[in-house]
């Protein structure tokens, strides 16, 4: 398939600040997401390639033209920005048809349109209200609804689902996911993986300005699942549940936590790990009160990532 | 139960009060005044006029040997209260003033608003009364460093020059004089400046209004009064009201034949004016109508 | 090639038309424009007590049309229309980067030309809308008792127009210095009461360097009297000559702005 965006050797400083460095990809339709903690370039990278910023060295290309200054590429082009910002004397209403019109649509278009994408967010009862007077996740969802509004062929979303809840963000994840069946190339920055999980298997994984994965998710699950995870249980007799896991292979190392009750657990196949508790639990009659696993976030992930 | 008093955990110990809960507001202010460029270039320009007055002690003590530079033995540098009210009180200095007030304060509070951060000092320990301290305290500062802080090197350096304590016997009040005005000046301009810095989120609007207000009054006192010729309309000027009060200060002819109560009554109004609006403009949560 | 430069500069206007259409909403909407709006009638205020104070009084009473001409450059040209200017000529950029809101505009298919351009045009309408409210109200107040003397009107015509070529001098002199400082109002303030009110009592063609210069030169020369201060040591260039020093300064300084904003990038302040 043709990449839809291409970039060769993108790097951009911030001052002596590296944001991206040598990032050399091609973007085909479809969802990509891109995975990264806080700090490693997601943002960067979308603003490059939608324009907002310009590169220090390398090049971006749009459709095999040149984005930044290229304006005429913004008819196809939606972009969901990170930043919590809007024209706050606006109604929700205004604001979206204000943006449409830059779209150079008819009146009737441009209601029809902003109509449609405030259904789409569920803001259509809201949408005489000043924006000034938007929850978090109302605004979000604003932001959403004006990178769709002009049914653009490519859509850039930058953290999509901050602040939204949990139905929220299903609504959203499940509406990205409808884009893909239209041959739609949609590009979704986040930190949080099962969120990425959820509407692609094509991934990108960033970590201090440099790509250092990119591909099916599988391929990354795979090499989560052999990095080996700490998880805590608390329970009534932690001694007992430890003389059970240590029989076990996949159980590299337990140790009895400073807290009462509590065992640290260290093991190379979570899906294994996860399933054997409540048949010990039940097996020995212990009680679990608390599972938790401290590690249990990209950053650890990234860390053995790199290490690797 | 007071904000020091809620937590997950108990203390059992004693609630103490800091000393000066508003410190951190001003040291911070001040730091964030001093980061801007322009200031950096600004405040020791405004710190010229101070340094040429200075010159000008020095050189009153040593006429003979400057009299060269001037034609006839014209006493033009005469220290007393007269070339003290013309650092402090004359047209130019409110102007540096204003300037120096528009770098320090125009984001004091329009900031705090824009960024949501009444909410974030108010969930601390921080009274209205210390967060209004604080942020006047960074005021207070820049144009003490400006009217009190040189006008007091000025009578320790004539004292010092002078090498006797005559200047002072002659004049035993002027260093009273001097903190009055710059009390004065001080307070007038952390009222007004904090007031129209609640006004508006946006800084830049802020800027423009302390300049535009304080410029404005001036023109609307010069447009009536040469309509009028009456003098009473220098009451709608800041600059001659504080001119006013500052020469009766000095012990000097006022510059407006009006009573000079009238011009500070003015000065105590706005101020008034300027508490009410900030008390309640200046709140942990904000109410969006 | 012809078509196609047709073309782009159909596209070009069409889109200025909207972002124009945008903004001139927006501005029109805002609590600011109120505020200033009631700054701008201040001088009806003034107008209405010298008239009020006229009709009580024995005194001879001085020419309204005087009093007018006068408060206009006074009130308006050395005062209200630089602090229009210059803060909704800051505005056209730096509003937009404070506010985080430019990647909205520059996420749309219209040039950042066009976007500069038509916001530049949408708030310079609103305040010259807002000062010739202001200045036709004062002139009515003032000239209440000769306002069947129609050659009273022209002088009316003229100041609102020397007023409006001013705010789009300054306006575009000042997107052009909100597009190249981020802390554009001090440079603003400085040069609007420092550089232009001292600038032109310069005596040959240092005075050339004021954009305050070539709007006076468009106002006729007051005999002495208690304004003539304002217009002491100007030599003043042919009014055809002003006002195309005018619109070429405001050419140049929509150009350099247009340019720069084109080429600029502007990294928003987390």
């Amino acid at each position: 398939m043709k990449p839809v965006i291409e970039t060769q050797h993108l790097s951009k400083w911030y001052g002596n600040v590296l944001g991206l460095s040598d990032v050399t990809l091609e973007i085909e339709p479809g969802i990509t997401g891109i995975l990264g903690p806080n700090g490693a370039g997601k943002s960067t990278f979308l603003k490059l390639i939608t324009g907002q910023i310009k590169p220090n060295i390398g090049t971006c290309s749009v459709n095999g033209k040149k984005i930044w200054n290229n304006f005429s590429l913004f008819s196809f082009i939606g972009f969901c920005p990170e930043q919590d910002a809007f024209f706050e004397e606006l109604t929700g209403w205004q604001f979206m048809t204000g943006l449409l019109k830059l779209h150079h649509y008819s009146p009737a278009e441009r209601e029809t349109k902003a109509q449609k994408a405030l259904e789409i967010v569920e803001l259509v009862e809201d949408k005489d209200r000043i924006i000034k007077s938007y929850s978090r996740g109302m605004r979000q969802r604003l932001k959403f609804a004006q990178a769709i509004a002009h049914d653009p062929e490519i859509i850039v979303l930058d953290e999509p689902l901050n602040g939204l809840d949990p139905l929220g963000r299903r609504k959203i994840i499940r509406l990205i996911k409808s884009y893909k069946g239209e041959g739609r190339t949609i590009m979704v920055s986040s930190h949080v993986l099962p969120e990425i999980e959820a509407m692609t298997k094509r991934i990108i994984l960033i970590h201090q300005g440099k790509i250092f994965a990119q591909g099916d998710i599988h391929y990354i699950r795979d090499l989560i699942e052999t990095h080996p995870h700490i998880i805590s249980i608390k329970c009534s007799d932690p001694r007992l549940l430890a003389s059970n896991f240590i029989q076990e292979d996949f159980i590299l190392n337990v140790k009895f936590s400073s807290q009462e009750n509590t065992l640290l657990v260290e093991t190379n196949n979570r899906d294994k790990f996860f399933s054997l508790i409540p048949a010990l639990s039940v097996k020995n009659n212990i009680e679990v009160e608390e599972i938790t696993s401290p590690d249990d976030n990209l950053q650890a992930v990234f860390d053995y990532l790199v290490g690797k | 139960m007071t904000i020091k008093e809620k937590g997950y955990t108990h203390w059992e110990g004693e609630f103490l009060d800091k000393k000066f809960p508003w410190w951190p507001i001003t040291r911070y202010g001040i730091k964030l005044t001093f980061r801007k460029k322009f200031f950096k270039l600004i405040f020791p320009l405004s710190l010229l006029p101070a340094v040429v007055f200075l010159a000008g002690i020095y050189v009153s003590e040593r006429l003979e040997d400057f009299k060269f530079l001037f034609r006839d033995s014209v006493p033009i540098l005469q220290i007393d209260p007269a070339y003290f009210k013309t650092y402090l009180a004359e047209g130019f200095m409110i102007f540096v003033m204003v300037i120096i007030v528009i770098f320090c304060g125009s984001g004091l509070i329009s900031d705090d608003l824009k960024h949501n951060a009444l909410q974030l000092y108010f969930s601390r320990p921080l009274k209205k009364r210390d967060y209004f301290l604080g942020k006047t305290a960074v005021i207070v500062f820049f144009l003490f460093l400006l009217t009190l802080v040189p006008g007091l090197i000025f009578i320790i350096m004539k004292l010092i020059f002078a090498g006797s304590f005559k200047f002072f016997l002659s004049y035993p009040w002027l260093p009273l004089s001097v903190i009055a005005y710059s009390i004065l000046v001080t307070a007038f301009f952390s009222f007004y400046t904090l007031f129209i810095s609640s006004l508006n989120k946006n800084r830049r609007y802020v800027a423009i209004l302390i300049f535009g207000i304080y410029v404005g009054s001036d023109i609307l006192r010069e447009i009536f009064y040469d309509i009028f010729h009456n003098h009473y309309f220098s009451l709608l000027s800041i600059r001659a009201n504080i001119q006013q009060v500052g020469a009766v200060i000095f012990d000097q002819r006022t510059p407006y034949p009006i009573h000079w109560i009238l011009s500070l009554l003015v000065l105590i109004a706005i101020c008034i004016l300027a508490w009410f609006v900030l008390k309640k403009k200046v709140r942990g949560v904000e109410i969006v109508k | 090639m012809a078509q196609n430069s047709k073309g782009k500069l159909s596209f070009f206007l069409i889109s200025l038309k909207d972002i124009y259409a945008f903004f001139f909403f927006m501005g029109k909407k805002s609590k600011k424009l109120k505020l200033f709006f009631l700054i701008s009638i201040i001088p009806v205020v003034i107008a209405l007590i010298i008239k009020i104070n006229q009709f009580f009084s024995d005194r001879t009473p001085i020419q309204g049309i005087y009093i007018f001409n006068n408060m206009t450059v006074v009130m308006y040209l050395q005062f209200l229309i630089l602090l229009l200017a210059l803060f909704y000529g800051t505005s056209v950029c730096s509003e937009e980067v404070e506010g985080k809101t430019l990647t909205y505009l520059t996420s749309r298919p219209v040039s950042k030309s066009a976007l500069l351009i038509g916001k530049y045009a949408a708030y310079t309408t609103l305040i010259i809308v807002l000062t010739t409210i202001g200045v036709t109200l004062s002139f009515f107040v003032m000239n209440l008792n000769d306002l069947l003397n129609f050659s009273l009107y022209k002088i009316l015509l003229r100041d609102v127009a020397v007023l409006s070529l001013g705010l789009i001098c300054y306006t575009s002199f000042f997107t052009f210095i909100g597009t190249i400082m981020r802390k554009s109002i001090l440079f603003g303030l400085i040069f609007s009461f420092g550089w232009e009110n001292v600038i032109q009592y310069f005596p040959g063609s240092t005075q050339r360097f004021a954009i305050a210069h070539y709007l006076k030169s468009l106002l006729p020369v007051p005999k002495t009297g208690r304004f003539s201060f304002l217009m002491f040591r100007l030599e003043p260039s042919p009014p055809l000559v002003s006002v195309f020093m005018i619109l070429l300064i405001t050419g140049v300084f929509l150009g350099l702005a247009c340019a720069l904003f084109s080429w600029k990038e502007y990294i928003f302040e987390d």
